[in-house]
């Protein structure tokens, strides 16, 4: 998921993306600070690590909407030889946001993975070696996400997991892939992440896959012709999915009537919703973080916007039902697996969870975190050897692995895993599973 | 990215009334935050920085007081509870209570050891506070997730609408018969909801309720979609009117004690000029920390009024982004002045949403900084204020 802070220099080939009305937001007081903390950041990303470019073909921006196809490029493989296991331990990397305003996920991927990681040590260990699971703390932005993964990579972790936002994976990655190390992302889906390197993969779906299967259902299953979109401009994920939606919903035969925005940590909507109003939309498309989604439907309510509401996996968190309250209810949101499906996999996890933590995830990135870790054990089980470097091969070869957020195979895939989206309801106390699509539905 | 400068034909007007319904409605709090900056400006000569660091703690105040009074994210789990005016009376006293007594604490540990030092001294110890406050704060108050106010402590649900363009009979009145319909299955399911506690409900009777709500809507939805097209009517939710009222119930009460009582004359000679005040047997120090005292106190009820009302999310920068805009507003009324205060609040307010109204959402903040500048260089003392320039 999605970027807390955007990270231009990696991405972009060290281009700033043109951001109107970046530096308003900020106030005097803290607009020196931050300034400072931008030109570091910038530089650090130009100097201290090498992105590999992105080739041409890959350019996922011209997207229709309905990919899920893979790319077709080969991607860059990193050129350091990276880690192997020598000691008895074998250390495996997670970066999570334990603080800051995504720490409902940090703290859920971190559970997850952990408990995934205990699961295999009781079973007797990787080769007879026991995993230990190093945590850093990404504290919701990409500069300490990206100096987590560099204290993760000099203490020899032979994989990185993590993050769940975009932003923050992408200069972890980077750092992966200098270091040779293979990087599982857990809720990372900007389309272009995968594209740094044949080291970097992730367990969950991308925002070209989302955005359409939200489009889809509201014009399928909602039946709404006229939709307005509410972006945060702050946000790369929240651009990127917007972007995604339209397109798609434009091409099925809807029309945007209107599309508004804000920055992350505003908390006034009510200018974005008189003049959405004035478009007379039959649903909102809300592509932003749980933060902000709950307010601005309150605020719609409050502004006499009685209609569906919808949005994408940055709705996840039980925090939205507070925020929200009353009229977040009822809206509904992609999302990677729910509690309340069906599958053994997902009833064997929750009641792993429940006699571990007690309780249900309050997010999907406990179910998340756990299949990245897995998956990277499972991959280092069948592994030639317990370096680096055969681990990537492995984790390329996946294919069938019987994740809690759905079946994984990346072979073949350059990183990205085909998987079904779930469409689930939000309620006063919960996220309720409402209907399931698959890659192919969307052709 | 979208164009950021869509065509102004893409202006709707009829929603202009609206946007500066919502204008007044936030310049309210700008004003209420305004006054507390002018007023020490006026005695002191100071712009006290750490003002909206005061507000932010009023909003955590009010809070832990709605927490307290059970409407924590755990209590509400067991289900949504009534509330009454009662409940909010007591959250903006503690507020202000609160807030009245950590502005005299700052006063006395950030300024006064500054007083007889350059007015820059005072100006950096401001942000000092001002910065501690911010980034301090996280430690030991509850910033992740970012918490809110939760909205059943608002015993106002509902909200005024006035008609500015009708639509035609007998469309207005199928509408307003199914609106009020979906209304009270909204209340229905929400007094169904408030049995959850007491277990005289059960999932069934909720559901059944619910879906009286989903039937009332989708009664209701064709027809507001078709009002919405040829009518407009300007919302004003009950919450917010209880706002502006107690804003400027204060702001009254304010100019009485400034104009009609001793401590107010005292005020004002200490602002006409602090020196001779002090000479002619004014207690200067008292009149300091009373001014200290309203000011924060009035900066406590603004922040929880819109905290509560508005359901904002709330965090240690709660007062950064409203403490400048009541900021600018100080100065474009004329700062040391009290009724500029006022005024430059509601048009901040105002100017605010018809920024967002044009299309230009993202330059929403930065027209704060554009009328500060304009406001400096062609009336430096504001548009209330006198016209001699001071050198801060």
């Amino acid at each position: 998921m999605p970027a807390e802070f955007p990270v231009y220099s990696l991405a972009q080939g060290g281009k700033p993306p043109d951001e109107p009305g970046a530096i308003s937001s900020m106030d005097v007081r803290k607009a020196i600070p931050l300034g400072l903390l931008a030109a570091a950041l910038t530089m650090v990303g130009v100097t201290g690590c090498k992105p590999p470019e992105p080739s041409g073909t890959t350019n996922t921006s011209t997207s229709t909407g309905d990919s899920g196809e893979p790319a077709a490029s080969a991607r860059k493989a990193p050129t350091a030889a990276g880690p192997t296991v020598t000691g008895d331990t074998i250390k495996l990397g997670l970066v999570a946001s334990l603080n800051g305003n995504q720490k409902p996920w940090g703290d859920d991927s971190q559970r997850g993975a952990q408990m995934a990681v205990d699961e295999v040590n009781a079973a007797g260990g990787i080769n007879g070696k026991k995993v230990e699971l190093v945590i850093g703390d990404s504290n919701s932005n990409p500069q300490d996400g990206k100096t987590a993964a560099e204290k993760l990579v000099s203490d020899g972790v032979i994989a990185l997991l993590g993050e769940v936002a975009s932003g923050i994976t992408r200069p972890m990655a980077s750092v992966a892939f200098d270091a040779g190390i293979p990087l599982v992302a857990i809720g990372a889906t900007a389309v272009d992440i995968t594209q740094i390197g044949s080291n970097v993969f992730r367990v969950c779906y991308n925002d070209d896959f989302q955005g359409p299967v939200m489009a889809k259902f509201a014009f399928d299953e909602l039946k709404l012709k006229n939709v307005a979109i509410i972006t945060d401009n702050k946000l790369p994920y929240s651009q990127g999915l917007s972007k995604s939606f339209r397109a798609k919903f434009e091409a099925l035969g809807g029309t945007i009537v209107d599309e508004q925005f804000y920055e992350q940590g505003q908390s006034q909507f009510t200018g974005q919703i008189t003049n959405l109003k004035g478009k007379n939309p039959e649903g909102v498309f809300l592509s932003g973080y749980f933060n902000e989604v709950g307010p601005i439907a309150k605020q719609l309510r409050q502004n006499g916007i009685n209609v569906p509401l919808f949005g994408g996996d940055g709705w996840d968190s039980t925090q939205l039902i507070n925020s929200g309250g009353e009229a977040i209810v009822g809206g509904y949101f992609c999302n990677h697996y729910s509690s309340t499906e069906e599958r053994a996999e997902v009833k064997d996890f929750l009641a792993k969870w429940k006699s571990k933590y007690g309780g249900v995830p309050g997010t999907t990135m406990g179910a998340l975190g756990y299949d990245a870790a897995k998956l990277t054990l499972d991959a280092l089980a069948r592994a030639k050897g317990l370096s680096a470097k055969d681990l990537i091969a492995a984790i390329d070869e996946t294919e069938g692995f019987k994740g809690v957020s759905g079946t994984i195979t990346l072979k073949g895939q350059n990183g990205d895993p085909l998987k079904d989206a779930l469409i689930v309801k939000v309620t006063r106390t919960g996220f309720d599973f409402f209907k399931s699509y698959s890659p192919d539905q969307l052709k | 990215m979208q164009a950021v400068l869509p065509g102004l034909a893409a202006v709707d007007f009829w929603s202009l009334p609206q946007q500066v319904v919502n204008g007044v409605l936030l310049g309210a709090i700008y004003a209420l935050i305004a006054l507390g900056y002018t007023m020490v400006y006026g005695i002191l000569r100071l712009i006290n920085f750490a003002h909206g660091e005061v507000f932010m703690l009023g909003a955590y105040v009010a809070l832990f007081v709605s927490w307290k009074l059970g409407y924590s994210p755990e209590a509400m789990m067991a289900g949504p509870m009534p509330s009454n005016i009662l409940n909010l009376v007591l959250m903006l006293v503690a507020s202000m209570v609160v807030c009245a007594v950590v502005g005299v604490v700052i006063e006395f540990f950030a300024y006064r050891p500054m007083r007889n030092q350059p007015r820059i001294a005072s100006l950096i110890t401001a942000i000092g506070v001002s910065l501690l406050l911010q980034y301090g704060g996280a430690l030991f108050l509850p910033v992740s997730p970012p918490p809110a106010i939760r909205e059943e402590v608002n015993p106002f649900p509902g909200a005024f609408k006035v008609w500015i363009r009708q639509p035609q009979e007998p469309l207005k009145s199928q509408f307003l018969l199914a609106e009020r319909e979906f209304e009270a299955s909204q209340q229905a399911l929400r007094e169904e909801q408030y049995k959850l506690r007491t277990g005289e409900t059960d999932p069934t009777k909720l559901l059944a309720k619910q879906a009286e709500v989903d039937a009332a809507l989708a009664r209701f939805s064709p027809l507001d979609q078709q009002v919405q097209k040829a009518s407009t009517r300007v919302i004003l939710p009950h919450g917010l009117v209880i706002m502006l009222c107690t804003s400027l119930l204060l702001m009254l009460l304010l100019r009485w004690l400034v104009m009609k009582t001793k401590i107010g004359r005292a005020m004002r000679a200490v602002s006409h000029d602090f020196d001779s005040a002090a000479l002619m047997g004014v207690n200067v120090k008292t009149v300091v920390v009373v001014t200290f005292l309203i000011g924060s106190a009035l900066a406590g009820a603004g922040a929880m009024m819109y905290a509560t009302f508005q359901n904002l999310t709330i965090s240690t920068f709660f007062g950064v982004q409203p403490g400048l805009k009541a900021f600018v507003a100080a100065v474009l009324g004329g700062i040391g002045n009290v009724p500029g205060a006022v005024l430059g609040g509601l048009l901040m307010g105002v100017a605010e949403q018809l920024v967002s109204w044009v299309g230009l959402t993202a330059y929403r903040d930065a027209v704060a900084f554009v009328i500060l500048i304009v406001v400096l260089l062609v009336r430096p003392g504001g548009l209330l204020g006198s016209s001699k320039v001071e050198k801060v």
